[in-house]
Parts: structure tokens; C-alpha cells; sequence
């Protein structure tokens, strides 16, 4: 069972805290990778927070391809990051050539479009860099998008936080969102784009747990939009359905948990809003996941969100302080990061629950 | 015997003691004589549990910050486990004689599969807490004490021993049971204080008699002493606010009403089809008399030689012979067409007895 | 002297031959009592008495159960006599030298007509070839069938795409902004599709009674439809209608009484089922024989006796939209929008292009699709529409949901499946099978027959439904044959049935670790026949 975890805090933290929050929880795969995205972000990127970030792993040939696509396109370089690669022996860890992180200014044609516009814009180049990588296998394209990094790689999560010195806190680095699994999927073979978190448009998703109607989910998303693909894991349905719901639909975020996990009929009968409830059971049914699962989400607005299906319970706790709020796996890796919280204010969400940090960090119990 | 603590700590820099490592370390130090063990964890399984030495050993005694899973698993009796904060999943799983106490939470499936000793929570437990708790008699009752309440699904499948879940600080839950608790339950105890929602429907609620309250004032006494809250004791006896869920005998079994009643009592009076047929709903046999033959004779007297053939041969002794007529009795004949096809003179013919009901 | 002459009809000719030993005959006179076929009689044959050939021969007389060679009166291997005869004397053989069929025709210049079912399996099943092979093994965990919950309800009506159901969002709360297609959630078999008529009122009741009983008793929502056969007014006007579906078929049988009890009626029926065709003879129309058109159901369906023919078609509907126009829209308006209206037709090879214009009507009102495929039952047919037509249903309803998928509209429009379900003897697995491929349920009405008593086979037993002579009571309308049929034991072994069945799918929903109908998991499904595994998507394993 994959081990996940989200950080949000008040001020920036360095993503070291991820890879000792994880450190605790490790199980038996939980030493097969290290994948984390970083949102709302400070440190070098706190200058162009409105400007997208790309986040991808590429050989010199993709990397040139990529940096091509984007010349085209009119994208104009403004920042440019590369991690201080620690190339010591012995380190578990299949890294990729090149690891570029690069923020970018949008081209002239769009700089008098609308926030639509330029999502649009974001969007379809994403997908056009992931199908120019994936055609001579060039590299792994893992965001585009404004004030969000991404990391994946396979390995030892220790290792490759030494690799990339993600162990020493440094200020250029740091984000107040950070969601981390220390994991790759080792159901079948371990494909960078298959390990948690997943990103779309703002939406950021980790989850634990088989997908049992991944085929029904996936053969409907399919369907729904140009960015729903890859299906290499499929807890990437998850993000498919909070991105439809919220985004695409424009519904509360409430309504996540009721097409995900619907009430059972007998139980929609007896309430007041039965006849939405029973519309969107029907209308939404090939999104149902059926469980078992946790999720954690991250969504635009920089909120965290927890959801657990209604079947068999995944266990997730939250803790807090007055500065951070940490949604994991077990207890034992906020007890490591936040020894001197108060515990009883923990919070060990049940079948039924959404629970959201806002901004400010109060933290929302939502009962379906 | 050694009479020094031993003190372990599992993360030096970056690095972390591995699980086996831990395990190993405590197994050696327990060999060499030593008894008591101040551990300072980071998520590591099973610490406290499956470690015995020799007889000359009296007691095990751990104290452990931030353990991972299964604290305490499948220990023996005269282990003694302290856990300062919370636990994640599986405490005591399989625990079978060991006192455990945690001051904090529990994380999912605590007391798993406990079929000995005692656990302690001064906080709440975690979903399918209690799951699978069991007794052999051959040893004592395993107990499970919880100061406030569980997560759901608690007490799946339990086949015996105690669980307590005290419902402190929980006044406005629902449930301090969670939902769909005790599912599959065939045995064993809990005591519950405060609200229960849909519990399975294999148990049953009742009130609390002498022996419960006896057992609980004791029992309590113990629990909050080694949880440090004996200011409670006097704010958890009153055992009106208390239950206790025992399982249905498995041989209650629910009683349907039949069709048939379900007919008689529910169905629409006079059946469905009441306005074009009266029908009283009688079954016939096979072979049947009277309108249930598929078939019935009729005697033509023209060439009858009164020879009695067809009377002797009935198979249901259904012919009569009335003044030199014959006929067969409705109540007796099934319409075999036996005298038919015995008559000399042909006298019977089998005429169809195909009609439909009005 | 009677002689022989070859063109007439003999023993060998008939496809069942009766077996009777003399010496274990007591001459109770049974068997031939319950024949309903007039198969058998007791006659007298002669006994030469052995002499020692000084004499003139003598002959005995003695009392035998000889099978009667008819076209008419000829067995049909129902059995009735080896059941009720005491010492095990008499039973009907197959004959594997049977002409029947062509003496038949040549001479009565008539198509051969039978009850039942196919009796030509060149087939094979497929849904046997297939198992649930994708079992929770560490992946996820099972569930446990006894203990855990499980909702075994689907969709049945028109779903809209959440894009379209048009809601707006107030303070946060999502509401309907308009009216919408009807939708009920129901379990996901419906029972019935047989005809007052085609079936005796005691067993057309028995199964009414049972889906109340499932109902109300076991809180199971069993639907039943109500077949094309009119409805009695008692149960329009009951609460029990909204168990009921109704059905419309090209002889719109009954519907006059429906139209007049509306006004009085106080629920809703469960929903409308148009039936364009049936899969034991898709193609053909309804067939009641004469000989089952009782006074009851003359007055039901406002019809003289008479061999009782639904057009092969609907008289004025040319097309699919102008059934979808004309149709659905009157049907949906009988109910003023409020019941979901379904169609059902015969799995054919256009299945597909009739559903993919379905989805894409603009009105939304099309609220169901029912395939039936070519091992249903009927009351009576030309032996040439029930073995030589028809298409096997689990190829043509996993067409049909991948069509589905393909324009993105799994769901909208339920696909129920039928036709042959529970052959084979476990209908949960047929059933599960089939919503794994798809369906959002399945329907039988031949599983209730086999429920009841009936004692075909699909292998020629019987299959006399359309004689009116049905020995078991079931397909009937002969008062003393009715009779035989214990009306609470159909209901009780019906009701006994389906919690067996509930039970059963659950068996198989946990094992697959889902708590929810796996409508289109297709994934759960393996098969040992690459062929099957090809046509149909599913993964082939050996």
C-alpha cells in the first residue's frame, strides 16, 4: 500500500520535510521512488509565481526537442533552475540525463488573453511535449503550469534526495503546498508517469489503494477531455474526476465525494437533496471508484482536500499546528515533523468525510 | 538480570534503523539479560512484541516513542509496553498476554486478533479497531480499553474477550462506535458509553446487570490508573449511560412470512384475476377426480350386456351399477379409460374434460 | 386384417416413444389419466396362449398402456406417466429415428408450430466460457458476501450526461433547474415478459405476488413486466403497479383496459416496455394459439378466440426515428414524462445501429434497451423462426456497450440483456457475466418458467407450450391442467429464487472486491476461447 503525504504550511518549507515525513512510513515498495510536487512556491520562483513552470526529465535529445517546441510556440525563457546533482557511488537511483526546470513568459499572441486562454494555451502544450517526448522516448514532460514543480524518479527516496541534495535545506527551493510519495508502482512495470502525485490544470492528486473500476473509469474519461491520458496508474482516474467535477462541471467540491463514492440508494432516499443525488449517481456512475482508497488532493486555490471511500477504509491522519497542516499515511511521520503538536486536535478522517485546509488553515469536516 | 534501562535511539543524521535491525538489536540485548527498553522510534514494526528470553526473567518492560505498526504484536504475557503519543496501525495485533498502554491514539485495526492480555488507549482508535478479538479458554480474557471511541467497522468479526469504549469527550457523536460496527460478531463483550448508530444486525444492545457494573468499576479503576486519568473514574459510573452488545445466538433466524400468508394477508382480496375468475386456489393432484380430470367417461346404454367388465376392472372401484345404468363417480373415477378400453360392447367413451375456469 | 402401409404414420416416426413393461403394470390407470396429450391409453391387445400344437391357438386377453400414433395426440416425452406411476412401468424415450417434424409438414401443408424453446444448440454457450477470473488478491481486499454491504440496484430510464442535467449551483448547493427523464433505481433482473395468456392466471399471478413479495417482504426492487397481455384492472388500480412494467407490443393487447383504469389509478407503473421484438423469433409476431384464448383473456384483450397474431412489426412506425418520435413521445405522454419507456428488441445484427440512434436521440426519451437474444423461450412459434433465427445475446449487448463507450455514453441508456439466462443452471453468473460486459441488468422469463415446474428442456422435452396442453399448469389456460399449479409454491419458489440469486451475485461481487454493480468490467472477465476473447475485448488466459 503506496504511503502519501501533503504539506501545506504558512511559510515555505524545503521538501526535505516530505522525505522525512515519508522517511518513517516506509514499507516494503516504499523505498521504489521519490515523486513530489511543489506548489505555491517561494524561494527563486517566487518572482514569476504567474508565470508557468516546466517541469520535465529528458535526455539531451528531448530536452532540445522540448526547448524547440516551446521557441516556437513564442514561450520566452525567464528563469532557469538546475538541481546540484551529488553524483556519489552507490546511490539507488536511475536518473535521467537532463532535469530541467524552467519558468517561462507566455508568448506576445497571448499577452492580452484571458486566464482561460492561457490555461487553454498551457494545456495543449503539455499534451503536444508529452507526444513529442513519448514518440522516440526523449523524456518525461510532468508539468506546465504556473507556480508548480514537479520531481519523479526512480529509486531509493533517501538516494535520491541525496542526489539531487534535497536533504539540506536551502532557500532556494521551498514551497508552502508540498505533496510527496515515496513509491513508484511496482504492480507492473515501473513507469516514471505512474507514480503519485498526479497534476492537472491546478489539481494535484495522491492516493493509496487498488482502483478496482479503473477499467469503467478510464473507458469513460477517456471520452470527457484532451487532457485525460496516459492511464499508467490508475489512481490518475482519480485526478481525471476531481478535475471533471470541479473544474469542467464547475460544481462545489463537495460533489467530488459523491461521484466518487455515492451514497447507497436507501441512504439518498432519506435526505433532502435525493433528487440531485440520485442524478448524479446515475448521470456519473462510470466515475465511481468503488475502493479501496484514500485520496489527497491539492487544488487550485492552493486548499488541501481528503477523501476516503466508503468501503474499506484507507488510514490517513492529519495533524497540525498553528503554521502547518499535514495530511499522511501514519501518525509516525507527523510525529517525527511536527513532534510538538498538540494530538488531540489530530484528525483520523472517517468513510464519510471530506476534509479541507484552507488557506488560512483552518481545517473544514464536510459529512456527505 | 540487568538492571539498566537500555536506550535506543533509531535515527542518527539522516539515517534510520531498519525495522530487523531494531528487532535484532532489542532480541540481543534481551539475551544478554537485559529487561527494560527506553526506544526511540521512527515508525519501526512489531517493537515489544514476540521477544521472550529465559525463566529467570520476570517482566519486559518497554517504552516507546513514535512506533510504527504493530506495537506489541503477538507479545506474551508479562510484557509490559508503554507508548508515549500515538501508535499507528495494528496494536496489540495478536496480542496475547501483554499489557499495552498508549497514551494517544491508535491508528486502524488496533487490538487486532488480541486473544490475551490488555490493551490500553487513553485516546481514541482507529476504523476495525477490535476486529477479530478472540478467546481460548485456556487463558484469560483478552481486554481492550479505549477512553473515547473507535473508527468505524470496530469490532468485525469479534469472536470473544472485552472491549470497553468509554465515549469520553465524544458528547455530540453520532456513534462513539463509528457506523456499521460489530459486523460478523459471534462473541465477546463491549461496553459502550455514549450514542451507537447501525450496528450490525447479528448483535444485540442491552442494559447493563450487576455483574457488568462489577466487572466495569473494577475494571475501570485499572484503566484509568494506568492511563493517569483517575480524575474520570467518578464522571464514567454511571452505568446508566453505559450498553452493552452482546451477539444473537446464531441459531436465531429471521422468520419470513410465506407466500402463501403473504397472499392471504397482503395480496389484492380475491386475486388479481378475482373479476373473471373465481378461483379458490386448491391444488390439484395427479392423478386428480372430479374437474381435474383431463378426461371423464360416459356410458352409452345402447349395446351394454350388463357384463360388469368394466365395474370389475375399475382401478377405483369408481363404476356404479344402478338398475342396469352405469356411471362413474366424479369423486372416485381419474378418468384412466380403463372401462373404456376393457368394455366389450364399447359402451364408454373417454370425452375430453378440457374447459376453462369462469 | 389390418395392414401396413408405408406412407402411414408410424412409432418410428414419433419423436418420443413410450417404454412400458407389462409385468410391472398394475393397471392403476394413472399414467393415462394425467396425460394431457392423450398420448397413452389402456387398451386390450391379445396374448396368444402357448399349447402344445395339438390344439387351435387361443388367445388371452390382457389390459395394456399403448402409445397412441397421432399427429395430433403423440407424445411429447413430458414424463407426466413415469411420474405418477407407482412401480416405474412406463416412460417416454427419445427417439432418435423421429420424422415427426417432415410427416408434419407433408401432411398438413402447414409450418410445424412449437412452445418453448430452441431446440437447435449449434452454438455452444458462451457466457460458460467464461469466468470471473480477476479475483482481489492483495491487490485489494474481497469483500465478504455475507457481511458486507452491497447495492445491487441500476438505472433504469433515461440518464443524461452531468453536463447536461443543467444544474445550477445555489449557496453551494447543486440543484435541478428543469425537469428531467424519469429514472428508478431498480434490481438489476426484471422478471416476466410472458403474456396473460401465453402463461395461466395462476402462474402469471404467482410471479405478480412474488415480485410484491420481493418487494415489500425482502426489500429486494424486483421488477416484473407485465408482457403483452393486457393487465386486470385489480392490479392497476392496486399499489402493487408500481412493481409493474408494461408492455406494448404491435397487438397493443389489453391497453384498452390500461387507458380506461388510468384515471383511477393510484401509482405509477414501474415503467413501459415497448416490444419491438423477442429473441426466441425475432422477426415473427406474437403467437397465441386459439386453443389458449380463454373467455378471461378474450375479454382482457378484447378479442374473439382465434389464433391471436401480433403483426411482425408496429402498424405505423417505418423507422427508428419515427418510432422514437411517434412512440416513445406517446408512451412517455401516457404517463405525463413521470415513467421511464423502454424498448425492447430481438438481438439481431443491427442491435447497434438501432442503439447508437437511441443515444443520440435529441429528446432524451428513450429510457431503456432490451436485447433478447436467440435462447429465449416463447409460448408458441413456427418451428423455423425458434431453431433457424436469431443472434446470441453476450456478443451483441458487449457491441452495444462498446458502442457506447465509443460515443462516450455508457450508461445513458440502460442496456438490459436476456435470452437464455440461467440455461445452464446458475443465472447469477449468467447475469454477472453479462454486467461485467455491460448490461446495467439482465431480464428472464424462461428461468421463471423452469422456477415454476416447467419440465422442457432445450433439448426437445416437452416444448408444447403452444398446445394449451402444458402438464405442468404453466402454459395454459385448461382449467383442470391449471389446477395442477400450486399458485403459493411458483410465488415461494420464485421469491426463493431470487434471494438465492441475491446471495449468489453478491458471492461473485465479493470476490471482485466491489460493493456496487461492476456495470462494463470487463476486466473481471477471462476466457479459455481467443476467439471470445477477441470478439468480445476480454482477456484470454489457458
Amino acid at each position: 500500500m503506496c504511503r502519501i503525504g501533503a504539506i501545506k504550511s504558512k511559510k515555505y518549507l524545503h521538501p526535505s520535510i516530505a522525505l522525512k515525513l515519508m522517511r518513517s512510513q516506509q514499507k516494503g515498495h516504499d523505498n521504489s521512488g521519490f515523486a513530489f510536487v511543489m506548489q505555491d512556491l517561494g524561494g527563486i520562483f517566487a518572482a514569476h509565481k504567474d508565470l508557468p513552470t516546466l517541469s520535465m526529465a529528458a535526455t539531451v535529445e528531448g530536452t532540445r526537442k522540448a526547448e524547440d517546441i516551446l521557441h516556437n510556440l513564442g514561450f520566452t525563457r525567464v528563469l532557469q533552475w538546475t538541481p546540484e546533482i551529488n553524483h556519489q557511488k552507490g546511490l539507488k537511483i536511475e536518473p535521467m540525463p537532463n532535469y530541467i526546470f524552467e519558468t517561462f513568459q507566455y508568448p506576445k499572441s497571448h499577452k492580452y488573453a484571458t486566464q482561460e486562454e492561457k490555461e487553454e494555451l498551457l494545456v495543449d502544450t503539455a499534451l503536444l511535449l508529452r507526444k513529442e517526448l513519448d514518440e522516440d522516448n526523449s523524456g518525461f514532460m510532468y508539468s506546465f503550469w504556473p507556480d508548480v514543480l514537479t520531481l519523479k524518479e526512480i529509486g531509493s527516496p533517501k538516494d535520491i534526495g541525496t542526489y539531487f541534495g534535497l536533504w539540506d535545506e536551502n532557500e532556494e527551493l521551498c514551497a508552502k503546498v508540498i505533496t510527496a510519495q515515496c513509491r513508484q508502482n511496482t504492480n507492473y512495470d515501473i513507469v516514471r508517469y505512474a507514480a503519485h502525485p498526479f497534476f492537472l490544470e491546478g489539481y494535484t492528486i495522491l492516493a493509496n489503494g487498488e482502483n478496482t473500476f479503473f477499467e469503467k473509469n478510464r473507458d469513460y474519461q477517456q471520452s470527457l477531455y484532451k487532457a485525460y491520458i496516459g492511464f499508467e496508474s490508475d489512481s490518475q482516474c482519480f485526478l481525471y474526476t476531481l478535475h471533471y467535477v470541479n473544474k469542467i462541471l464547475n460544481w462545489p467540491l463537495k460533489y467530488y465525494k459523491h461521484t466518487i463514492t455515492p451514497l447507497p440508494y436507501e441512504e439518498i432516499e432519506k435526505r433532502e437533496d435525493k433528487d440531485v443525488l440520485l442524478r448524479i449517481k446515475a448521470s456519473l456512475s462510470h466515475l465511481e471508484i468503488n475502493g479501496p482508497n484514500t485520496i489527497l488532493g491539492v487544488l487550485p486555490d492552493g486548499k488541501l482536500m481528503c477523501v476516503c471511500d466508503s468501503k474499506k477504509l484507507r488510514p490517513v491522519v492529519v495533524g497540525r499546528t498553528d503554521e502547518t497542516v499535514i495530511m499522511t499515511s501514519e501518525v509516525t511521520g507527523i510525529n517525527d515533523v511536527l513532534p510538538d503538536r498538540d494530538t488531540s486536535l489530530d484528525i483520523y478522517p472517517n468513510e464519510k468525510e471530506t476534509i479541507i485546509v484552507n488557506d488560512d488553515l483552518t481545517v473544514e469536516r464536510w459529512m456527505q | 538480570m540487568k538492571n539498566e534501562t537500555v536506550k535506543i535511539q533509531t535515527l542518527t543524521d539522516n539515517k534510520r534503523m531498519s525495522t530487523q535491525e531494531l528487532l535484532q538489536l532489542i532480541n540481543s540485548k534481551i539475551d544478554e539479560g537485559y529487561t527494560d527498553f527506553d526506544i526511540e522510534a521512527c515508525g519501526q514494526h512489531n517493537i515489544g512484541g514476540s521477544s521472550w528470553a529465559c525463566d529467570k526473567i520476570s517482566s519486559l518492560n518497554f517504552k516507546i516513542t513514535n512506533p510504527g505498526q504493530r506495537v506489541g504484536a503477538m507479545a506474551l504475557p508479562h510484557t509490559n509496553i508503554y507508548v508515549e503519543g500515538s501508535a499507528p496501525a495494528d496494536v496489540g495485533w495478536l496480542n496475547s498476554g501483554a499489557t499495552i498502554v498508549v497514551n494517544g491514539d491508535c491508528g486502524d485495526t488496533a487490538a487486532h486478533c488480541a486473544a490475551g492480555g490488555k490493551i490500553y488507549v487513553s485516546g481514541r482508535v482507529g476504523t476495525r479497531s477490535g476486529a477479530l478479538m478472540k478467546h481460548d479458554p485456556k487463558f484469560e480474557l483478552p481486554e481492550f480499553w479505549v477512553l473515547k471511541n473507535t473508527g468505524s467497522f470496530s469490532f468485525e468479526f469479534m469472536g470473544g474477550g472485552i472491549g470497553v469504549i468509554c465515549g469520553w469527550d465524544c458528547e455530540g457523536y453520532e456513534s462513539v462506535l463509528g457506523s456499521r460496527s460489530c459486523v460478523g460478531m459471534v462473541g465477546g463483550t463491549i461496553y459502550v458509553r455514549g450514542n451507537i448508530l447501525n450496528v450490525a444486525d447479528c448483535v444485540k444492545i442491552e442494559n447493563l446487570d450487576d455483574n457488568d457494573i462489577e466487572f466495569l468499576k473494577n475494571g475501570l479503576k485499572d484503566f484509568l490508573n494506568k492511563i493517569n486519568h483517575n480524575d474520570l473514574y467518578d464522571k464514567l459510573i454511571n452505568f446508566e449511560e453505559w450498553k452493552k452488545i452482546i451477539p444473537l445466538p446464531s441459531n436465531v433466524k429471521e422468520k419470513r412470512i410465506t407466500a402463501s400468508e403473504f397472499r392471504k394477508n397482503n395480496w389484492i382480496e380475491g386475486g388479481i384475476f378475482g373479476d373473471f375468475i373465481h378461483d379458490d386456489f386448491k391444488v390439484f393432484p395427479m392423478p386428480a377426480v372430479g374437474e381435474g380430470r383431463v378426461r371423464i367417461p360416459k356410458w352409452n346404454s345402447e349395446n351394454c350386456i350388463d357384463c360388469k367388465v368394466c365395474l370389475n376392472n375399475c382401478p377405483n372401484s369408481a363404476i356404479v351399477e344402478n338398475n342396469k345404468l352405469y356411471s362413474a363417480c366424479d369423486d372416485k373415477c381419474i378418468g384412466c379409460g380403463i372401462c373404456a378400453a376393457v368394455c366389450p360392447k364399447k359402451c364408454w367413451e373417454m370425452i375430453s374434460n378440457r374447459c376453462e375456469i369462469s | 386384417m389390418d395392414a401396413v402401409k408405408i406412407n402411414q404414420l408410424h412409432l418410428d416416426d414419433l419423436p418420443w416413444i413410450i417404454e412400458y413393461d407389462e409385468s410391472k403394470c398394475i393397471q392403476c390407470g394413472k399414467c393415462s389419466a394425467v396425460c394431457s396429450f392423450g398420448a397413452i391409453k389402456p387398451v386390450i391387445e391379445n396374448r396368444r396362449i402357448h399349447s402344445n400344437g395339438l390344439q387351435k391357438p387361443s388367445f388371452n386377453k390382457v389390459l395394456v398402456i399403448k402409445q397412441q400414433i397421432s399427429l395430433e395426440n403423440y407424445c411429447r416425452g413430458c414424463g407426466m406417466c413415469s411420474r405418477v406411476c407407482p412401480n416405474g412401468a412406463i416412460k417416454a424415450v427419445r427417439n432418435f429415428n423421429d420424422k415427426y417434424s417432415v410427416r408434419y409438414r407433408a401432411a398438413k401443408a402447414d409450418s410445424f408450430k412449437k412452445g418453448g424453446r430452441s431446440n437447435l444448440n449449434t452454438e455452444g454457450r458462451t457466457l460458460d466460457k467464461i469466468k470471473v477470473g480477476r479475483i482481489s488478491q492483495m491487490t485489494d481486499p474481497s469483500l465478504d458476501a455475507a457481511r458486507h454491504q452491497f447495492e445491487l440496484r441500476t438505472p433504469f430510464g433515461r440518464i443524461l450526461s452531468a453536463d447536461k442535467l443543467n444544474l445550477h449551483n445555489e449557496n453551494g448547493e447543486m440543484k435541478l433547474s428543469n425537469q428531467l427523464p424519469p429514472n428508478r433505481w431498480i434490481y438489476p433482473v426484471i422478471m416476466g415478459d410472458m403474456s396473460i395468456g401465453a402463461v395461466s392466471w395462476r402462474m402469471w399471478e404467482a410471479m405478480a405476488i412474488a415480485t410484491a413479495y420481493l418487494n415489500e417482504v425482502m426489500g429486494l426492487p424486483v421488477r416484473m413486466c407485465t408482457g403483452e397481455g393486457g393487465i386486470p384492472v385489480r392490479l392497476l388500480k392496486s399499489k402493487y403497479v408500481k412493481y409493474m412494467i408494461l408492455q406494448i407490443a404491435s397487438g397493443h393487447f389489453g391497453w384498452n383496459r390500461i387507458i380506461q383504469a388510468m384515471p383511477d389509478m393510484t401509482e405509477d407503473p414501474a415503467g413501459i416496455l415497448i416490444k419491438i421484438g423477442q429473441g426466441a423469433k425475432p422477426g415473427d409476431g406474437g403467437l397465441l394459439m386459439a386453443s389458449k384464448v380463454a373467455k378471461y383473456v378474450q375479454e382482457i384483450r378484447g378479442v374473439p378466440r382465434a389464433d391471436l397474431l401480433s403483426p411482425p412489426t408496429h402498424q405505423g412506425l417505418y423507422s427508428i426515428e419515427e418510432s422514437v418520435q411517434k412512440m416513445f413521445l406517446s408512451m412517455n405522454a401516457a404517463f405525463n414524462f413521470k415513467v421511464p419507456v423502454a424498448i425492447k428488441v430481438a438481438a439481431s445484427v443491427t442491435s447497434v445501429s438501432v442503439y447508437n440512434n437511441l443515444l443520440r436521440d435529441p429528446y432524451n426519451i428513450v429510457g431503456g434497451f432490451f436485447i433478447d437474444g436467440l435462447a429465449a423461450g416463447t409460448g408458441a412459434a413456427h418451428e423455423i423462426s425458434l431453431n433457424h433465427t436469431g443472434h446470441p445475446i453476450t456478443s451483441k449487448l458487449r457491441d452495444c456497450y462498446l458502442a457506447a463507450v465509443h460515443q462516450g455514453r455508457q450508461g445513458e441508456i440502460p442496456l438490459f440483456a436476456g435470452g437464455g439466462l440461467g440455461q445452464t443452471g446458475s443465472f447469477a453468473a449468467d447475469a454477472f457475466k453479462l454486467i461485467c460486459l455491460g448490461a446495467n441488468g439482465v431480464f428472464t422469463g424462461r428461468m421463471l418458467l423452469e422456477i415454476a415446474g416447467c419440465i422442457g428442456n432445450d433439448t426437445g422435452k416437452c416444448n408444447a407450450c403452444n398446445s394449451g396442453l402444458c402438464p405442468a399448469g404453466i402454459a395454459t389456460q385448461d382449467l383442470c391442467l391449471t389446477k395442477r399449479l400450486d399458485i403459493d409454491a411458483v410465488a415461494q419458489n420464485i421469491v426463493n429464487y431470487f434471494i438465492a440469486t441475491d446471495i449468489e451475485l453478491k458471492k461473485l461481487m465479493g470476490p471482485v472486491g466491489n460493493s456496487t454493480l461492476p456495470i462494463g468490467r470487463s476486466d473481471a472477465l477471462i476466457t479459455v476461447d481467443k476467439h471470445v476473447a477477441n470478439r468480445l475485448d476480454i482477456q484470454y488466459v489457458c
